[in-house]
């Protein structure tokens, strides 16, 4: 039977208007306003007779905007660290957690909790275990191990930030662990008994077959999470509250505080567009990298 | 020697077995030592919010403080200012009704992209694919003025509306239908149903464990939304849960226990929610990405 093309475009259509309704106010619509607003000077409070069109100043400004730039690195450190870090652990989790175990949806579960709960809970959270006068962290560590000068984990400049990236890998683990067991238990069995029969140690069997053939998930999984490590914002946000608040502060945190505490929202939105090219420059030359290893 | 070569067979394999309940149990225990640091910290939230507010950073730490305070909950829950009753009563409000919204219109476009023929059907689907890429950040600013003008701003239907439109959703309902056999379609034209019988009657029954897994994802994401919270929602009685726990985390007063038990009051649920729907859950993590 030979269907007629496009025979059903009026019903489609009336299938995808409710969708469509939304994405174009809501998604269309604010990505090229924003766009022209990124060339624009505008304090939101002074109406939209205030809006000054000022070319390329807003990204000429950023250049020399300490705390932006500040941002951006810092987003980076969050995004190198935190990304590769998680990704190893869950790995070597999922493994182990793969072959023979008990209780295996019971430990599931404990590492996947971290994940799904409220991320401004969680924050608050580590930001008391690692108070530095009588926090847990602390306690433990003068009082177990016996440590004579404490970390100042939120004053001094080279630990500032470990309790945030501490609190990241904690949180992402669990959806890692989740995405590299399902990816684990497709691995046939017969390609770790055809290595026992040559004698293949457990490292190089880990190494030599497990590695390669997972290499599409954790190709995902890096993209995924970089772009999600990129926007981070209620982390940080939380986590640097009442501190030395700008040392740690990520690209989006500065975007908001622009947009919501400055009301500059034609800086903003330029802000939030060089966010946009740092992730589509990132995913780009990582499928450009990929090549060289990711075996499908 | 065939008997002996038995013996000296059945006890290799014994043993073999008893090496393997060995090694299992080690793994076992050398993981659950590792989730027992992982739940430390929610463990350590949950002892807090129990304490007195000057035991929170008490030196000795104390798990099990002296006197159990379930009064912290009820102060958190019943506060004249934000009290929890009425933050979970909103939080509730705004993730129902995206899920409801972002289920239905979601069905209609997955099933729209499946199973019809129309003009503009891959262009269309990749301009969706695309703004995906585009982080929400970008989208914020123009949405909070529009959301302004229309007089939306300081409502829940600020948070709820974007939801409506997930692509994630059109994308994993999109495969559901796909995987559906056209077979059925095709009964349903001979008996002369409309495409819009056979979504409603024939069709999306049969989705029913990918809508689950979209619920249960939708729920968690939209109790844990943060971001948008803090712009779109400014008096205190619309608050959501999250904004909650911040305001007790940085209220001038530094009552740590009350914190506490905020906090847990906003992990809860999602707990309980993963621990009766874990099938589903796991079914629906593995399909699709979610979370900031």
């Amino acid at each position: 039977m030979k269907r007629l093309k496009y025979k059903d475009t009026k019903d489609a259509y009336l299938f995808l208007a409710p969708s469509l309704v939304i994405f174009i106010t809501l998604v269309i619509f604010p990505i090229l306003f924003s766009l022209v607003l990124s060339f624009t000077k505008w304090n939101f409070l002074s109406g939209f007779s205030g809006i000054q069109f000022v070319g390329l100043e807003n990204f000429k400004r950023m250049t020399s905007d300490r705390y932006f730039k500040q941002a951006i690195i810092n987003t980076f450190i969050y995004a190198l660290t935190v990304v590769p870090l998680s990704i190893l652990l869950a790995l070597i989790l999922a493994y182990v957690m793969n072959t023979a175990v008990f209780f295996k949806k019971t430990l599931r579960l404990c590492f996947f909790i971290p994940y799904i709960s409220s991320t401004v809970a969680l924050a608050a959270v580590f930001k008391y275990l690692f108070r530095e006068i009588n926090g847990p962290i602390n306690l433990f560590l003068a009082n177990v191990i016996r440590m004579q000068s404490l970390p100042q984990w939120f004053t001094d400049d080279r630990l500032n930030k470990i309790p945030i990236i501490t609190l990241l890998i904690w949180t992402s683990i669990g959806y890692e662990l989740i995405i590299y067991m399902a990816s684990l238990s497709n691995i046939s069995h017969s390609l770790y008994e055809a290595a026992d029969i040559d004698g293949a140690s457990g490292a190089t069997k880990f190494l030599k077959i497990t590695i390669p053939l997972i290499s599409p998930t954790t190709f995902y999984l890096v993209i995924v999470r970089m772009i999600a490590t990129f926007k981070l914002f209620t982390a940080v946000s939380i986590m640097t509250m009442g501190t030395s608040a700008r040392a740690n502060t990520t690209m989006v945190v500065r975007i908001y505080g622009d947009a919501f505490g400055a009301y500059k929202f034609g800086y903003a939105s330029a802000e939030a567009w060089v966010l946009f090219v740092i992730i589509l420059g990132i995913t780009l030359i990582q499928f450009w990298g990929q090549r060289k290893w990711v075996h499908y | 020697m065939g008997p002996l070569l038995n013996v000296k067979q059945a006890y290799e394999a014994r043993s073999g077995k008893n090496k393997k309940f060995m090694i299992s149990l080690l793994k076992t225990i050398i993981l659950a030592v590792f989730a027992i640091c992982f739940m430390l910290p929610l463990l350590w939230m949950f002892s807090s919010s129990l304490k007195g507010p000057t035991e929170v950073f008490g030196y000795p730490m104390k798990w099990i403080p002296k006197t159990i305070r379930w009064s912290n909950y009820v102060k958190v829950w019943t506060d004249p200012d934000i009290p929890f009753l009425r933050l979970y009563y909103n939080s509730l409000f705004i993730v129902i009704f995206s899920i409801i919204g972002c289920l239905l219109t979601s069905s209609l476009a997955g099933y729209a992209f499946a199973k019809m023929d129309f003009a503009g059907k891959d262009i269309l689907f990749m301009l969706l694919l695309a703004t995906m890429m585009i982080p929400s950040q970008v989208t914020i600013i123009p949405r909070f003025m529009l959301f302004k003008m229309i007089g939306l701003y300081n409502t829940h239907w600020a948070l709820i509306l974007p939801s409506w439109f997930s692509v994630t959703a059109i994308f994993l309902l999109r495969q559901t239908y796909h995987s559906l056999p056209n077979e059925l379609i095709d009964a349903a034209v001979i008996d002369g149903c409309s495409h819009r019988i056979i979504w409603l009657r024939v069709l999306l029954p049969l989705t029913k464990p990918a809508l689950v897994s979209l619920m249960v994802l939708q729920f968690i994401s939209g109790w844990n939304e943060y971001l948008s919270a803090i712009v779109f929602l400014l008096d205190k009685s619309l608050y959501t849960v999250s904004q909650g726990v911040q305001y007790y985390y940085a209220s001038e007063a530094q009552e740590f226990n009350f914190t506490m038990a905020a906090a847990t009051s906003a992990v809860i649920p999602i707990i309980i929610l993963f621990i009766s729907a874990q099938k589903y859950f796991i079914e629906g993590i593995a399909s699709s990405g979610m979370k900031e």
